[in-house]
């Protein structure tokens, strides 16, 4: 448009200056200016029209008026084409306004008015001085504030239209103005345009027209300001936004804006989107309902503040960070999306105080305090927990509140109810000072555990693998901040010592030690839970080298066995994984030890631990001596001759192990295709055995592999002789 | 914005403030409550508590408040603490909450706030009902309807209700911040829909939240001990107690003891075992079981099967649902100490 408005502003500049100047000086270089101007003229259609608006006289007949037609039509193909510049707006509404023809030719041009950029304030001003006049068909006045809702957001500043304020506000009386100056009222209102004398016209005004939405919109906006001034509620059933915008402009204008690629037009849509929806199907007594977002009524606020509820969008929140106002209900800040953004910026504990007092409140009217739970609620409770767990993900924080809840909850739980919610929600606990850890959370836990199906134990170790790896996480956050010495100062959520967390951590990983071997031989050693269980390990291996946290812990042996004669060979992959990295752990704080960097100390009795591990895995898998003296198992003879199993010491070496013999198999027919007799026992010679331990590491067992090649010092085909841990 | 300057200069102080204020519920109250959650109920519930003489509180309290407090049946409720109310305020309450209850009569019309309309509220603090400093001052509420029949002087009280908190426990009254008013004992009598509306402008305008409270056995029991051990000071007339007896059709008894004989055996037991001017837990079970014998030596009913729903005397009378009756002041703070109690023990945090 810049090519097409820059020409027009100087004609305006020209024509103003050549009504003052014409007469007077007959300056050559001015002649010489005007003739270019005029041929200028003579070829652009648009500036001629523009002129003509400009200057037609009042009482210009319009009918058959061709001149006028032509105009028209030039000036029409150019609005819909690229948008018309603030300056022809301005030439044009006046023209409009002022009545200077018909009023239909005024409709007429109205409805062309679509701008390129932006709208000049001034000619919105003039607009309204010409609807106080009063010469206007009613039509056109409707139309023209129509149109100035339409492009109210391409205004180019407000200031000047908030001052005048008053004067729009005097048209709410208009009968058939009043939805649409309500409209531009909500647009301009600010806290210092609300006052006594303007709530109590708009109160006369409900009483004489009754529940008008555009009145109530406008009043609640009122109410949002100054809830000192007015009480209202909303009916439940309230069509939300204005419905005022007119549809063909607004199609116009968006083609036209798309053809400019002007952004100036970002969002037509109103900031009332944002209020909560109410819940028509609410139930009567339903403690699970989030309050919506209101402004504080009582508390003087300064009228810099801005209510939580007139934000609209992002931006607009970080450009108003400093100012915002917390709402009259915390717990409304939940059901907004845009004002949990916020709630990372409180700094205000009795805000939090707020929060956790309602939180607590519906969490334990509901589940604790309700005497009948009834099944059709149970879809409400489900969206609600899962509100509040994805509210604490976001703030990477669980709140106190529903803590303590499940803490009283815990001991009345049976376990299914609303589970994946209630584990959800456990995993996000902080962390438990290890003096009361029993008490709130084994207990409860562990008697549930026992009691309930293999896949609630497998959620609950889940539960607890997600809970152990937050802890470890804060940790490892926190001590990257106080890098300095991580001992003695850091600062984990409730203010603990390094050494109550590890106190604590310890009792966990002990915990789930204990639940697992338990529930293992429960569940006849079930890969599900086996798989569980050593995601858990998994985590527990990494707690000094990924978390930075000095504390290694081995698996008791009711889970180091299991998954080491476990029959598939996904858990044997993955317990070499984890003997892998607990050796890179031990291996690290040794040298730590060594260097006496960070002065910590793995009891002897871990590296023991370990050793005895590998020692095992590696007799059993490679030297075929399972079950002899010295191994973590160890079985009487007798007992190993009744089980009638000729060479039970090589039953479970990588060939025959029920995990791998799949494999050996395979390996055995690629090998020896043309053999018709299976003899596994071929493998071990020579090279064979070499190719063997290969050949599965082809197939995918990387965990296998890693052990192999940090634990085992040297890949010689037949004996292995020691390992070091070290 | 300023915090946010302050952020980059000393990263590690604001973080921790930011950790510490989102976990820490404020000041102490992590520390006093949040050390064993899950037991918090037994902790706090208290085993053994002081004999109280009757105290005529005509002398500390209005006289018009006593005689409003007396009248009526109240339906009791627990609420969390509120934030930012001010006893100095209370006169533009009553102006607000007038108005928000035309306001939730006429869904969608807006109401001026101030000036007089077919409703009066009169918010007004009650003083002498407080027995210790921490405790906040009573508030009454009472609702004036202006019939448009009648108009001018004639104005009726629809509804009323009180807020308050006797001898409410001292740590947990002053773990809460300055911005937190601590009056858990809320009771109502009139419309229910009104009730709800009240409720809900407190909802609104102080964030804080209610719920039922009903009179669990143990604290019907306590009530029952308590009315008949005052029996030599102010005559009881009679202690009244009712059951619902899970039978097939369901059986309600109700049982009569003469006040003389409830007082003796209540008397025996404490000359058994009582401890001075403290009164246990096990007393009181064992005068209820007193009673519960001796019934079912005469009509063969264990009563201790069935749930104590309602305890009555001359007093006042509790029952299990949450609604009680306080007929003489005498009384009141003990009752109303023990509500209180009750009350807290409902707290969220």
């Amino acid at each position: 448009m810049s090519k097409k408005s820059d020409p027009s502003r100087l004609d305006m500049n020209y024509s103003s200056e050549n009504d003052s100047l014409s007469s007077g000086r007959s300056d050559r270089s001015l002649r010489v200016a005007e003739k270019a101007r005029k041929k200028n003229e003579a070829e652009d259609p648009f500036l001629l029209a523009l002129k003509y608006f400009s200057q037609v006289e009042e009482g210009t007949p319009w009918k058959g008026n061709d001149v006028l037609e032509w105009h028209v039509a030039v000036v029409e193909r150019v609005a819909l084409s690229q948008g018309l510049s603030p300056e022809a707006i301005s030439v044009l509404l006046d023209f409009a306004l002022s009545s200077r023809m018909s009023s239909q030719q005024c409709v007429r041009i109205l409805k062309i008015l679509v701008p390129a950029t932006v709208v000049p304030q001034d000619a919105i001003i003039q607009g309204v001085s010409w609807l106080c006049v009063g010469k206007m068909a009613m039509k056109t006045q409707v139309l023209f504030i129509r149109w100035v809702l339409t492009i109210f957001d391409l205004i180019d500043s407000k200031d000047q239209l908030r001052a005048i304020y008053g004067f729009i506000f005097s048209f709410v009386t208009e009968e058939s103005l009043c939805p649409y100056i309500c409209h531009l009222l909500y647009l301009l209102t600010r806290k210092e345009s609300i006052r006594p004398y303007r709530v109590r016209k708009l109160l006369d005004l409900q009483v004489k027209m009754g529940k008008q939405p555009f009145l109530m919109h406008l009043l609640a906006l009122y109410k949002v300001f100054s809830p000192e001034l007015v009480a209202l509620s909303f009916p439940s059933k309230m069509k939300g936004g204005f419905k005022n915008h007119n549809s063909t402009w607004k199609v116009a204008l968006s083609a036209v804006q798309k053809r400019n690629n002007a952004g100036v037009l970002t969002d037509l849509r109103l900031n009332l989107s944002m209020r909560t929806q109410p819940n028509s199907k609410k139930r009567k007594f339903s403690h699970l309902t989030i309050p919506a977002v209101s402004s504080v009524p009582l508390r003087v606020s300064s009228s810099k503040a801005l209510p939580l509820e007139q934000l609209r969008d992002f931006p607009h929140l970080l450009e108003n960070l400093h100012r915002i106002e917390l709402p009259a209900q915390m717990g409304s800040m939940l059901g907004s999306p845009l004002a949990l953004h916020y709630i990372d910026c409180v700094r205000d504990n009795s805000a939090f105080l707020r929060l956790n007092f309602w939180l607590g409140h519906s969490l334990h009217e509901e589940f604790l305090f309700c005497r009948e739970a009834s099944s059709q609620n149970m879809a409400e409770a489900t969206r609600f927990l899962n509100t509040l767990i994805s509210t604490q993900r976001l703030l990477q924080e669980g709140f106190s509140s529903t803590e303590v809840f499940l803490y009283r909850f815990l001991r009345v739980w049976d376990g299914s109810l609303l589970r994946t919610q209630i584990l959800g929600l456990l995993s996000d606990i902080a962390v438990v000072p290890s003096s009361r850890i029993k008490v709130v959370l084994f207990e409860p836990l562990m008697q549930l555990f026992f009691t309930s199906s293999l896949f609630f134990k497998c959620s609950v170790v889940e539960c607890l693998n997600s809970m152990l790896l937050k802890w470890l996480t804060w940790h490892s956050v926190y001590a990257l901040e106080d890098e300095l010495d991580i001992s003695v100062t850091s600062q984990t959520p409730q203010n603990m010592t390094l050494s109550g967390l590890m106190d604590s951590v310890v009792e966990l990983v002990q915990f789930v030690g204990r639940i697992a071997t338990v529930g293992l031989q429960l569940e006849g050693y079930h890969t599900l839970l086996l798989s569980f269980t050593l995601d858990f390990y998994e985590t527990v291996c990494g707690m000094y080298l990924k978390y930075d946290l000095p504390l290694v812990l081995m698996p008791p042996a009711g889970v180091f066995y299991p998954a080491l004669l476990a029959t598939n060979p996904v858990s044997v992959d993955r317990l070499c994984q984890i003997m892998h990295r607990y050796r890179a752990s031990l291996v690290s704080a040794k040298l730590q030890e060594r260097q006496s960097q960070k002065p910590f100390h793995i009891s002897r009795k871990t590296y023991r631990e370990f050793n005895q591990y590998v020692v095992s895995m590696v007799n059993c898998l490679w030297n075929s001596r399972a079950f002899m003296p010295g191994m973590g198992i160890e079985l009487a003879e007798d007992l190993l001759a009744r089980s009638k199993v000729t060479e039970c010491c090589s039953t479970f070496n990588l060939i025959h192990h029920p995990a791998f013999i799949g494999y050996a198999v395979d390996f055995h027919q690629k090998c020896w295709p043309e053999r018709k007799e299976l003899d596994l026992n071929s493998i071990k010679m020579g090279k064979c055995w070499d190719w063997y331990t290969e050949f599965l590491f082809s197939e995918g067992l990387w965990g296998l592999k890693e052990f192999v090649q940090s634990s085992l010092s040297h890949r010689t085909s037949s004996r292995v002789s020691g390992t070091d841990a070290r | 914005m300023e915090t946010q300057g302050g952020a980059t200069a000393t990263p590690r102080n604001q973080t921790v403030m930011h950790r510490s204020s989102r976990r820490s519920l404020g000041v102490e109250l992590t520390s006093h409550f949040g050390c064993t959650p899950g037991q918090l109920t037994a902790i706090r519930t208290q085993t053994r508590r002081e004999i109280s003489k009757p105290r005529n509180l005509s002398e500390l309290v209005d006289p018009e408040h006593l005689a409003a407090l007396v009248k009526e049946e109240w339906r009791i409720s627990y609420l969390t603490p509120m934030y930012q109310f001010k006893h100095t305020q209370l006169q533009s309450y009553s102006k607000r909450l007038a108005a928000f209850i035309v306001a939730e009569k006429q869904q969608g019309i807006g109401v001026e706030v101030g000036p007089e309309m077919g409703l009066k509220v009169v918010f007004s603090a009650v003083h002498g009902l407080a027995e210790t400093e921490d405790d906040a001052e009573a508030v009454f509420i009472q609702i004036h309807s202006k019939s448009a029949a009648a108009e001018g002087e004639a104005t009726k009280v629809v509804w009323s209700g009180w807020l308050c908190c006797v001898s409410g426990e001292v740590e947990y009254l002053r773990s809460l911040s300055t911005d937190f008013t601590c009056l858990p004992l809320f009771g109502a009598s009139g419309a229910v829909s009104l009730t709800t509306t009240v409720m809900s402008w407190f909802e609104r305008t102080f964030d804080c939240y209610f719920g039922p409270l009903g009179i669990d056995s143990t604290g019907l029991k306590w009530l029952a001990a308590l009315w008949t051990g005052c029996h030599p000071d102010i005559n009881i007339r009679y202690l009244k107690l009712s059951w619902t007896i899970p039978a097939q059709p369901p059986l309600d008894v109700s049982y009569t003891v003469h006040p003389q004989d409830a007082w003796e055996l209540w008397n025996s037991i404490r000359e058994v075992d009582g401890l001075g001017d403290t009164v246990g837990i096990e007393e009181v079970t064992y005068f209820m079981k007193g009673l519960e014998m001796h019934f079912f030596r005469h009509f063969r009913i264990y009563l201790s099967a069935g749930t104590l729903t309602k305890v009555t005397t001359a007093l006042g009378s509790a029952h299990r649902d949450g609604k009680i009756r306080i007929t003489s002041g005498d009384m009141m703070t003990s009752v109303l100490a023990l509500l209180t109690e009750c009350a807290l023990l409902k707290m969220p945090i």
